[in-house]
């Protein structure tokens, strides 16, 4: 019911175990060569470049490539080159699984089509948001998702907003709030009245009556929703090969007339229309 | 019957955890803590057969929670119950920490009974 990988698809089912996936990782590991290892074995750089680039890496945070590129180590096309040769030679978990003596090859295909299935759920689909908006792709990611979730946890139907750009982040019952930091530097919000808090409380506690539940409890639902849809966006995240840690979740406190956001935040606010309540999700970014 | 400690900042996740590990009549949850710091005192207290344990947690994160009681007791059997539980990079982590499983949120009743029972 989440966003999974492949190896712990296959666990979950039972298929193979964790140490399987140790296992497999430890060969992906030893046969998935980083970039600078690839282009010292294709006779690109030598070992005194790769010193060179890692010093320089430690005062400007670029990729080794693109560190090699601007030191004039190597050419773009060079660079090209090993990206291309990394590609054609990466091994694949499912293929490790296979070396491994885990999985069966003729098994292989049919688990893959069953997790494709299973996880079809989240193919991200594409969401309208200003042109140039910094970490775009990660923020569709976590607008869909939210999405997504509002439909399989809590079973609701809507009608996504447009996207608003705002400075400002106006009054609701509840504010759910995460911090994500890594390859994006953001704070997720999640809004809610009271009327779709009790909707949330229902489908988190999975109880019919929540009317005697004290705020706490019905404060944490949301948040625990907030910390669901964050942690599959971090899973998400990893499939496109960014990283994302999140914070644990808190309420924010919003005055009636609204807070202001930081001079250097810019809110992205994606309302979610609903019958019977509100409920708006906005993704607060650094400007760059 | 097998008790069980849960780990996690939610309260709203214990009470669900509980009510299906209840209901199942064959663990019995001898009580929640809310970080990793109050789950090594507990721990210490209560022994437990097992801890279901989140990862994002304040005080002392889920990771980190296991890898010390770990150190304390290598046989502990621990199940990271997380929605983090997708980012390949945590589930082996906690794998290579020695988590029996891992267990993604949202979660069904069925499942989660399932991988404590193969404990």
């Amino acid at each position: 019911m989440a966003v999974k990988f492949f190896g712990q698809f296959l666990a979950e089912k039972g298929v193979i175990s964790g140490e399987d996936i140790l296992k497999a990782i430890a060969l992906q590991e030893s046969v998935n060569l980083k970039f600078g290892e690839m282009a010292l074995s294709m006779g690109l750089i030598n070992e005194s470049d790769i010193k060179r680039v890692q010093e320089a890496q430690r005062s400007e945070d670029l990729r080794f490539g693109d560190m090699c590129e601007k030191l004039g180590i190597m050419t773009g096309k060079e660079i090209d080159q090993v990206i291309t040769k990394q590609k054609n030679s990466h091994l694949y978990i499912g293929e490790a699984l296979v070396k491994v003596g885990a999985i069966q090859r003729e098994d292989l295909q049919g688990y893959l089509d069953s997790f494709k299935e299973d996880q079809a759920p989240y193919v991200i689909e594409k969401v309208t948001i200003p042109c140039n908006t910094p970490y775009g792709e990660l923020i569709e990611v976590s607008v869909d998702l939210t999405y997504k979730m509002v439909t399989r946890i809590v079973g609701l139907t809507f009608k996504p907003g447009q996207c608003e750009v705002v400075d400002r982040i106006d009054h609701s019952d509840t504010v759910a709030s995460i911090g994500l930091s890594g390859d994006i530097s953001a704070c997720y919000l999640f809004a809610v009245s009271s009327s779709i808090r009790e909707l949330i409380a229902k489908a988190i506690l999975e109880e019919k009556d929540v009317a005697n539940e004290p705020d706490e409890v019905m404060d944490d639902t949301v948040m625990e929703f907030a910390n669901i849809v964050c942690g599959n966006i971090a899973a998400k995240a990893a499939q496109l090969g960014k990283k994302i840690e999140i914070a644990p979740p808190e309420v924010l406190n919003i005055a009636a007339e609204g807070n202001e956001l930081p001079e250097d935040g810019k809110g992205l606010l994606f309302p979610i229309y609903l019958l019977g309540g509100h409920m708006a999700l906005c993704m607060v970014i650094k400007e760059i | 019957m097998k008790k069980v400690l849960i780990v996690d900042d939610s309260i709203s996740v214990s009470r669900q955890l509980q009510k299906i590990l209840a209901d199942s009549g064959d663990f019995e949850v001898i009580g929640h803590a809310r970080n990793g710091l109050e789950a090594i005192k507990m721990y210490q207290a209560e022994r437990p057969d097992i801890i279901c344990m989140d990862m994002n947690m304040p005080e002392m994160d889920g990771l980190t929670t296991l890898r010390t009681l770990k150190t304390m007791n290598k046989g502990i059997q621990v199940i990271m119950v997380t929605s983090l539980g997708g980012v390949g990079d945590k589930y082996i982590e906690a794998i290579k920490l020695g988590a029996r499983d891992v267990i993604s949120k949202p979660f069904e009743s069925d499942e989660v009974i399932e991988k404590l029972t193969r404990l």
